[in-house]
């Protein structure tokens, strides 16, 4: 549409009439794809609309420990995308349980032992271990994590609603992934009570009847009989405050700078209240032993023609040929966009999401691989994804550190 | 949900045009001497008819009727409870009885706690998770605990020590409100009006257990005593003396003129609604409990177009001042109805404030209105 | 109790918060109750920001300078339990936008308010759903800012405020037993905090406003042991963990401009205070004037961020 503008003066072209602004609200996939695939005569390297290299994080802060009513807090800044966590530690007794019984405390006894003894925390713990870390963690609920995207973070989410799908999917990634990475030690989170030593009269009866039920299960061996009178669960609540795109390596980034900031008080059983109580003494508190340092970077897929790929399938003799050349000589057709904006997740189907650590030796773990949404990443680009998150991974552990 | 929303922080506005509005805000500002619709003087109530004891299965009940026709019952019911401190401030106590904070050890066995008395508002239309209902709620039960401190006449901590029993027993009290119909204007004082009467005529079983047992009570209840214990003898004590429940009254101001009880037309051109809680003090004087701004509905009027905007007059009147007035949107124009907007100011405040406690005022008058159902 | 199946639920037995021994040892030192630093009359900072949320159309974060004890508690942790806590919030504005289409007709701007604070916002944790009290700050939040905007200016349009806590003020000092006053203090203080960052974040937004309003606070406080002994004192701003009882209290949604009120919420018993020697004014009416100068400091950090913003956007 020709303005009068534009006709008074010719020598601007009709094209320029629209300012990059509106082009890019009118003309999203065109406008990003335009910058992505600059004319080759330019020489200029592709470059995202948001001013980042494909592969290119955004500026990423975080601050830990500032919210005062928490055992543990953090804000992360991933560019415009804030999250704020805060963990609160609660008791769980035992006797709360339905399900607890005291075989299930006598059983953890030889495994308390050992931790005293040898006191490992690398990763070479019994296999027995990790099943019971996993049983007690898993089957006691003692990780909550909530995500709440009502805060009036973006417009969409009406605040008051009940979580949204995205809410409620975000929850329970970080709930699973938590899990599936045995971040925390189920270790940290028990309260043990070592009932005062057998030789003296004093004892009330039912301590005495317990003891022998214990010592029984021992097979009288000579040990102390310690028994897990509480939990600690862990209420990790995550308040997405701003969202421009990419919640979750934001959320997770925030679990995690919180739960290594959280800081468990001291706990005892005390036989006269029959009730657990802490120490607010900060020296004696102990801060949560973390399994690795596993950090989320997502991506995802920007296709210059979406549809190419289904006509490959559906329709495959129709254009065939021009793909088959168009993908050898022709211009790029896919861009693997790290931490994708707003702006960039509504233009793309396909995401791709990787958990990575690093071993002592430099190595890449890989703890979570999530794509889903497309089919034009293949087993070249994820290996790349690889590479790419594991440079991330140094640079969120210098972040994290330094917070 | 506009519309219900825009219904939650003030009444539904009434369909009147803004002429109408203009008209009535014009009769309720006049100096001195408001024109109300029905006739009443500022001060003066809607009548209504009221009792007492309407509901066998209840502690306590009133019901108050309009003479437009919406009707309130509050039912009142008391139970006994077990007194929990709340673990973090109890446990430790009692771990080391030496301690010299002991003497602190229970104090909310002696003052009580505002959570023992739970309110509920219903009204027609509304979800009890709506804003007015919440808001309704709220601002009755803070005037209804809120009091603190000692009483000469035997009430020690108001409300909330009444409830207290001895140190581990409680009552607590379930204040249920019931508006019958849909509210035909903002429904707060018929609601107030009806609870105050209703715990007026509570009645609390006789104990019969003494200090620190677990309470047991006398099943005659015609030895029941009075929730808001009175004098024997009503002639020779003025009811004065005697701790009273709050009543939460609604005033407008119009212009420079307080009015009370408005009914819908009135509430519709305020230019500020108050609701003030009052009780009665020691010395027979009024005590202040709270005092809550309420939107009001004024602001979501339609306006009225002058003359000179009117397109139908175009021509008519000259329109110089057309730009003018568009442009401040604040220029009045005699006749013509501006939604009110900004806010009250403080001398304004102060006037409604003391119009409701002066001596003799309304505050008072209402009290001892209250007091007259139950006599008669 | 049914489980809420759209969120991760905890143990379903039900969990406990931590019980300190802290207060069965005497003479620690550590529970000590704070004490005012300021002056009567003298305010906590406030730190205000706006813009910091791109995708709303005016956003705000505000949070109020650490107590004294609090910043000490900071720099040298000794305890797990905080002294007292400093007012977090973040107010986002999404609109004006047009009503949905099922809505009536409306010929004004249609505000929506929400305040919710998050489930670590206070010593108590808090549930994911909002209750009464938050309903009820949504309510006064709403009167506050209604009378400030010029709402016949959107017709047919809807204003979304919301404002998450994220750290709140104590109601009471942490020691002091649950009862001592029960009423909920700190959440006037919230409130004000509120009203401040709202409308901060509504001039963002560039809504025409009537004047910038602000949220102040004043309260009565008794700091002696037997409370008849001394009149109770007025103070501004008053953090309730910093006194042994708050007698009563008053917050205002004040516009300087035109020196109106958009909303007073006033609670507690005031009749048996009495001022200090000389002061003709009735009990209420000393704490509305304070709590209007508190409102006015309030002001002046609210136009200074305005001021900031608006310096943003054209520079």
């Amino acid at each position: 549409m020709a303005t009068p503008a534009a006709n008074a003066a010719p020598s601007v072209s009709p094209s320029l009439s629209l300012p990059p602004s509106q082009f890019a609200r009118l003309q999203p996939h065109a406008y990003l794809l335009a910058h992505l695939s600059p004319p080759p005569a330019s020489n200029q390297p592709s470059i995202r609309a948001n001013g980042r290299a494909p592969s290119q994080f955004r500026v990423t802060s975080a601050n830990a420990g500032s919210l005062t009513h928490t055992n543990g807090s953090a804000v992360v800044r991933i560019g415009d995308t804030t999250a704020v966590c805060g963990v609160r530690a609660e008791i769980l007794h035992t006797d709360d349980i339905a399900s607890w019984s005291v075989s299930s405390s006598s059983t953890s006894n030889s495994n308390k032992r050992r931790r005293l003894g040898e006191k490992t925390t690398d990763e070479d713990e019994g296999q027995d271990e990790n099943e019971e870390d996993r049983a007690h963690i898993e089957d006691l609920n003692l990780l909550v994590p909530n995500l709440s995207l009502s805060t009036g973070c973006a417009p969409g989410f009406t605040p008051g609603a009940p979580p949204s799908a995205l809410a409620q999917s975000l929850s329970h990634q970080i709930l699973s992934l938590l899990h599936s990475t045995r971040l925390i030690r189920a270790d940290d989170l028990r309260i043990w009570y070592q009932p005062p030593n057998l030789g003296s009269e004093a004892l009330e009866r039912h301590n005495e009847s317990q003891q022998m039920e214990i010592d029984a299960g021992q097979g009288s061996e000579e040990s102390d009989p310690q028994e897990i009178k509480a939990f600690w669960v862990l209420y990790i609540d995550v308040m997405i405050i701003s969202l421009a795109g990419n919640p979750f390596d934001a959320a997770w980034a925030a679990v995690l700078a919180a739960l290594r900031d959280t800081k468990l008080p001291k706990a005892w059983w005390d036989i006269d209240n029959e009730t657990i109580i802490c120490s607010d003494d900060i020296s004696e508190a102990s801060r949560l032993s973390l399994r690795g340092l596993p950090v989320a970077s997502s991506f995802c897929v920007f296709e210059a023609d979406a549809a190419a790929g289904w006509r490959a399938v559906v329709i495959p003799d129709v254009n065939d040929q021009k793909a088959q050349n168009q993908r050898k000589k022709g211009p790029q057709q896919k861009w693997i966009l790290a931490d994708p904006d707003g702006y960039e997740e509504g233009l793309s189907q396909e995401r791709a999401t990787l958990v990575v650590d690093k071993a002592k030796n430099g190595k890449n773990v890989i703890l979570k691989m999530e794509k889903h949404g497309g089919w034009s990443v293949d087993t070249e680009d994820l290996r790349q994804l690889v590479e790419i998150s594991g440079q991330r991974w140094d640079e969120m552990k210098r972040i994290l550190d330094q917070c | 949900m506009s519309n219900q929303r825009q219904a939650s922080s003030a009444s539904q506005t009434p369909h009147l045009s803004p002429a109408e509005l203009s008209y009535l805000y014009t009769s309720l500002s006049l100096p001195g001497s408001p024109i109300r619709p029905d006739g009443r003087s500022p001060t003066q109530f809607r009548p209504l008819t009221a009792e007492t004891n309407i509901l066998p299965g209840t502690n306590g009940s009133a019901r108050i009727g309009f003479a437009d026709g919406t009707q309130a019952i509050v039912g009142v019911k008391a139970e006994v409870e077990r007194t929990t401190l709340s673990a973090d401030t109890l446990d430790a106590r009692e771990f080391d009885p030496n301690h010299d904070r002991e003497s602190q050890e229970g104090s909310a066995a002696v003052s009580g706690h505002g959570s023992w008395v739970q309110m509920s508002i219903e009204i027609p239309g509304f979800r009890d998770d709506d804003a007015l209902p919440v808001f309704l709620s709220e601002m009755m039960r803070e005037s209804l605990v809120g009091s603190v401190g000692a009483d000469e006449s035997g009430m020690a901590g108001g409300l909330k020590g009444r409830l207290v029993i001895n140190k581990r027993w409680h009552w607590r009290l379930y204040i249920d409100v019931l508006l019958l119909s849909q509210p035909l204007s903002y429904p707060l004082p018929l609601l107030s009006l009806t609870t105050h009467l209703a715990l007026l005529s509570t009645k609390l079983p006789k104990l019969k257990s003494q200090g620190e047992e677990d309470p047991f009570f006398d099943d005659d209840w015609a030895v029941a005593e009075y929730l808001y214990p009175r004098s024997s003898s009503t002639l020779k004590k003025s009811p004065s003396q005697h701790v009273r429940p709050p009543v939460t009254l609604l005033v407008i101001s119009v212009g420079d003129n307080v009015i009370f009880d408005p009914n819908r037309e009135e509430i519709a051109v305020a230019d500020a609604v108050l609701a003030i809680s009052v009780t009665r003090g020691e010395g027979g004087g009024l005590k202040l409990l709270s005092i809550r701004t309420i939107d009001p509905p004024s602001r979501l009027t339609q306006p009225g177009i002058p003359n000179s905007e009117n397109v139908n007059m175009l021509g008519a009147t000259p329109a110089e001042e057309n730009a003018l007035t568009q442009a401040t949107g604040e220029e009045e124009v005699s006749g013509v109805w501006r939604p009110r907007r900004g806010g009250v100011k403080r001398s304004v405040v102060a006037n409604m404030v003391r119009t409701v406690l002066k001596k003799g005022g309304v505050g008072e008058e209402v009290l001892e209105g209250l007091e007259g159902v139950e006599v008669v | 109790m049914m489980a809420d199946r759209r969120r991760v639920n905890g143990p379903s037995g039900g969990t406990r918060p931590a019980v300190f021994a802290s207060l069965a040892e005497s003479g620690t030192g550590v529970s000590e109750r704070a004490q005012r630093q300021r002056q009567p009359s003298e305010l906590r900072k406030i730190f205000l920001k706006t813009g910091l949320i791109p995708t709303a159309s005016g956003s705000s974060y505000l949070e109020f300078e650490p107590s004294a004890s609090l910043a000490a508690a900071r720099i040298n942790p000794k305890s797990l339990i905080p002294p007292s806590s400093a007012l977090k919030l973040a107010c986002t504005v999404h609109g004006p936008k047009p009503l949905p289409r099922s809505a009536a007709f409306s010929p004004n701007l249609v505000l929506t308010t929400h305040v919710k604070y998050a489930p670590f916002a206070a010593r108590k944790r808090r549930g994911h759903i909002r209750d009464a009290s938050e309903r009820d700050l949504g309510v006064h939040l709403e009167t506050a800012l209604r009378g400030a905007i010029i709402a016949e200016r959107w017709p047919k349009s809807g204003l979304d405020i919301t404002i998450t806590i994220l750290e709140a003020e104590d109601d009471r000092w942490w020691a002091d037993a649950p009862d001592s006053h029960d009423a909920s203090w700190g959440m006037m203080n919230v409130l004000a905090g509120c009203i401040t960052a709202a409308s901060a974040a509504i001039a963002d937004a560039h809504i025409d406003c009537l004047d910038l309003v602000a949220g102040g606070v004043a309260a009565l406080v008794s700091d002696e042991e037997k409370q008849s002994s001394a009149a109770p004192k007025l103070m501004l701003d008053a953090d309730p963990a910093e006194h042994r009882s708050i007698v009563s209290a008053c917050v205002v949604a004040y516009m300087p401009a035109r020196d109106e009120i958009t909303e007073l919420w006033l609670k507690g018993d005031s009749s048996k205070a009495s001022l200090e020697n000389g002061d003709k004014r009735s009990v209420h009416e000393a704490l509305l004037d304070g709590a209007v100068d508190a409102a006015r400091g309030a002001h002046t950090v609210l136009a200074e961020a305005v001021r900031e913003s608006l310096l943003k956007t054209v520079g």
